[in-house]
């Protein structure tokens, strides 16, 4: 009785965290007027292109009017000051006895800044900090105001011709919005994404045990596909669409094309599209680093520009869409590209590389330099960019969070820089691996492929240069890390072989060697607490299906704690391109039904073994639930029907086949080996549908050929 | 009773009437905690290891729904490990970790040999730690109360809080 008070008490307490100081009134005064402002920012560049729009004069006049009105209740005397001046202004457009140019959306712009610094000053001292440091913005708005009386009464005549007054309309549309949404305190909702995350292990625990109970299988799915409905409900509360991001684009694009004298014309595309709310904080910074890049060193000068051909206004596209699991946002720009051969001069300059290693390089390898830190190719340090932080950082901090980076250039043509972000953090693949008898989750996101050594291979196989391990990965050496030294685990381990877990952690390339595998998971992260964060190696803990712990491996961490450099000869992906040159594409080997096929490995993105009950039919056709969509599954030889019982699992190869996945079902995984072309007789015809696979004419498993759904039907999300 | 006054620690616990300890054992000795700071008690649960972790960490603990961070009495105390599984108590880290974005749960736990019964104490037979006490025990210890067949340890379990104790 009394424990279950104390609980409640605590439950209550993370429901609230503490609100010390600031009242109640000031926060929601804070959070609405943060919002009025973003919204006034988004309206006012638009405004640029639309001078004649009623409807967003109407919105900005709303965002300062309501500031005004608030805070003179609230007793913020400069605030209402500074806003009041702004209203006049406002006032005199939205009643189009004025019309918006350059000059006033900058001192509007100014406003806004203004109005922002005093926000800011009282969030964080609760007070709005010394008066009369607006006296020039509100200077200003009143120089600009006063010189519209003269033209003020022949405007006035026909605005007073207009509708109702253009203030009103939209402001009913605008509260029906705010009803159907609430506020929630982002606390809340962590406490129930770990819940939910709770019923998943829970469930999952209920699908492993085995209930005679007639009717318990149905319940146990049923509670299976609530659970994963539940699940992705709560994801997508935590969910807000990019345009919370990109609307702080359009201002900073505006500002860096005035001060660099670069007109630049700015595309948004897919605003709408979702991501969790922390990972859009994270992807800020980087997408503000390459916008800046993109303007300061793609986009040329408008004579240049013309000189190519080209219109002389730069044009810079932001664009976000969600590609399986991942939301993908690129940045591209019309700009001249990035030259290769200037990139490998700096490179060498900067002693990044040596001139012999440069030589060997492709363009697309030596594009990969640009992530380097401390490197730049700017002639001169702008104080916009160029000063050699930058694309490292942002290949640092899309990595962090999961996510990967990839740069392409067209010569004359322009730069796309692609930022693939997962949907959220909260939720990840990983591979479990066992140490010394311990489980550890690690994540799939660093994971390029896996080698396994038998007990006898392990011994002749690793070679050692003094006191470092390594491996020949194809032809190249790949420096390796024993987990269990590097965790200092005496615990005695067999000697029944090991794996080599190939990682790609922020450009280090290296092989973990631990003792086993156990199947791969969809871990809930849970963080860890500050002492252990601090040894440096864990990301975080996880419960597993079957309720065991496991420590989350952090890939980077443990690169720089084993001293893997971060090199230009280790990036990716040099060795697959490479080997790819020598030898032919590779392939994955794979039997199903007795029978070998190849799949081309670049297409593959996972191996899964899940149960037989998981795969459904649509129209006959089998398929799987996989990420949020339908995966069709080929099944060649009729693995499905054969499977001894409704509990055994099935392995399925889950492919690529440009915008879509699908899943072919295999026996079994064999090996990984590169294939040589075969040409048919007589002709220099490389037969598509065959390889030479370890000596063996293998067919190909066209992925291409399996045929789409009849009705190609997107679960929601 | 509110939870406030007893979490003023000993010299405030010291001027109600009763207090109610739940008594744990570790080795030989005998300690208390005031029960109204225990959230919950764990029989045995699976603790899992963390490599590397200082020695006073006993493990990783699953409560519901949180991993929470177990230090044990007996390595803090110098002893080997015992050969049965320790039991936990959990408290609430009124502000360790969690703060730092994830979740406010800033529970904690320390693993203990066993949980015995609950003894009822009164303020006049508690003493402040012997001046002739060593420093590392000062610092873990709060005090003692004379009971009749020996001595119950006092334990503020706000200086278990793996946090602090790695400051």
């Amino acid at each position: 009785m009394l424990r279950a008070n104390l609980l409640t008490f605590s439950q209550v307490l993370s429901i609230f965290p503490d609100k010390p100081g600031v009242d109640d009134l000031i926060r929601e005064f804070l959070i609405e007027s943060q919002d009025g402002l973003d919204r006034m920012e988004q309206c006012l560049t638009e405004l640029e292109e639309r001078p004649q729009d009623a409807e967003l004069l109407a919105e900005i006049f709303r965002s300062v009017h309501t500031i005004k009105g608030t805070t003179g209740f609230l007793g913020f005397l400069r605030l209402e000051s500074l806003s009041h001046a702004g209203e006049n202004l406002l006032g005199l457009l939205r009643d189009r006895k004025l019309e918006a140019n350059g000059e006033i959306i900058t001192a509007l712009l100014g406003l806004l800044d203004g109005l922002r610094a005093i926000l800011q000053s009282i969030e964080a001292t609760e007070s709005e900090g010394e008066a009369g440091q607006d006296a020039a913005i509100i200077e200003r708005l009143r120089e600009l105001a006063d010189g519209s009386q003269v033209k003020a009464s022949a405007a006035a005549v026909s605005a007073k011709k207009g509708k109702a007054p253009a203030g009103e309309e939209p402001a009913v549309a605008h509260s029906g919005a705010a009803e159907s949404t609430l506020r929630v305190d982002i606390g809340l909702l962590n406490r129930m994404m770990n819940l939910v995350g709770e019923l998943v292990l829970t469930r999952n625990q209920i699908l492993q045990s085995n209930s005679a109970e007639a009717g318990f299988a149905p319940l146990a799915r049923r509670l299976d596909m609530v659970t994963a409905d539940l699940r992705e409900a709560v994801m997508k509360a935590r969910m807000q669409p990019v345009s919370h991001v990109f609307s702080k684009f359009p201002r900073l694009v505006r500002d860096l094309s005035q001060q660099l004298g670069k007109p630049v014309r700015l595309e948004l595309q897919g605003q709408e599209t979702e991501l969790d709310k922390s990972l859009l904080e994270a992807i800020k910074d980087p997408l503000t680093h390459s916008v800046r890049n993109a303007i300061d060193h793609g986009i040329e000068a408008p004579e240049v520009r013309q000189a190519a051909g080209k219109s002389p206004e730069g044009l810079l596209r932001l664009s976000a869409r969600q590609q399986g699991s991942y939301v993908v946002v690129e940045v591209t720009d019309d700009g001249g590209g990035i030259r290769v051969e200037r990139i490998r001069d700096k490179a060498i300059e900067r002693r990044l590389i040596t001139a012999q290693k440069a030589a060997q390089l492709s363009d697309r390898e030596l594009l990969q330099l640009i992530f380097l830190p401390g490197f730049s190719t700017a002639e001169k340090v702008t104080n916009v960019s160029g000063r050699g932080v930058g694309m490292d950082v942002v290949r640092t901090n899309v990595e962090r969070i999961g996510g990967k980076v990839e740069l392409d250039s067209r010569p004359g043509s322009g730069t796309t820089l692609r930022l693939s972000i997962p949907l959220t953090l909260a939720i990840i693949p990983a591979l479990i691996v066992r140490s010394r008898g311990q489980n550890f989750a690690l994540p799939q996101g660093a994971l390029f492929e896996l080698v396994h050594l038998s007990a006898g291979q392990a011994r002749e196989e690793i070679e050692w240069l003094e006191n470092a391990p390594l491996y020949r990965l194809r032809g190249r050496l790949l420096p390796l890390v024993f987990l269990d030294r590097l965790l200092a685990q005496t615990e005695a381990g067999g000697d029944a072989g090991c794996y080599i877990a190939v990682l790609n952690a922020d450009g280090r390339r290296y092989g973990l060697v631990v003792d086993g595998l156990a199947d791969p998971e969809e871990i809930v992260v849970k963080p860890l607490s500050a002492v252990l964060k601090g040894i440096g190696m864990f990301s975080g803990a996880t419960v597993m299906g079957n309720g065991e712990m496991a420590l989350i491996l952090d890939p980077g961490a443990i690169a720089v704690r084993a001293g893997v450099s971060l090199n230009a000869d280790e990036q990716d992906p040099p060795d697959t391109e490479q080997a790819s040159a020598v030898s032919g594409p590779e392939f994955l080997l794979v039997e199903a039904g007795g029978e070998e096929a190849a799949l081309p490995l670049e297409d593959i993105l996972r191996i899964e073994r899940i149960p037989r009950t998981r795969v459904e039919r649509v129209s006959q056709r089998p398929v799987l639930r996989f990420e949020g969509s339908l995966l069709p599954l080929e099944d060649r030889v009729g693995l499905l029907e054969a499977a001894a019982s409704r509990d055994s699992e099935i392995t399925v190869v889950v492919c690529r086949d440009g915008g879509r996945h699908v899943g072919v079902t295999v026996s079994q995984v064999v090996d990984v080996a590169s294939g040589a072309p075969l040409m048919h007789a007589g002709t220099n015809i490389v037969a598509t549908e065959v390889t030479l696979l370890k000596e063996r004419v293998t067919g190909v498993i066209d992925v291409a050929q399996i045929p789409e759904l009849p009705e190609p039907v997107e679960i929601a999300g | 009773m509110t939870q406030a006054s007893v979490a003023g620690g000993p010299a405030a616990a010291a001027a109600e009437a009763a207090i109610e300890m739940c008594s744990v054992r570790v080795g030989e000795a005998l300690f208390g905690i005031p029960i109204m700071e225990i959230l919950e008690i764990l029989d045995a649960p699976a603790t899992r290891p963390v490599p590397l972790a200082p020695a006073h960490i006993g493990g990783l603990v699953h409560y519901r729904g949180e991993i929470l961070t177990a230090v044990s009495l007996r390595s803090l105390l110098g002893l080997l490990p015992h050969t049965k599984p320790p039991d936990l108590l959990v408290f609430d880290g009124k502000d360790g970790d969690g703060r730092d974005g994830k979740g406010k749960d800033g529970y904690f736990g320390l693993l203990v040999d066993a949980v015995g019964e609950v003894l009822t104490v009164t303020a006049e037979e508690f003493e402040p730690n012997p001046s002739t006490l060593d420093d590392s025990r000062k610092a873990l210890f709060a005090g003692a109360y004379k009971l009749e067949n020996g001595l119950l340890v006092m334990l503020d379990p706000a200086r278990f809080d793996p946090v602090k104790l790695s400051q």
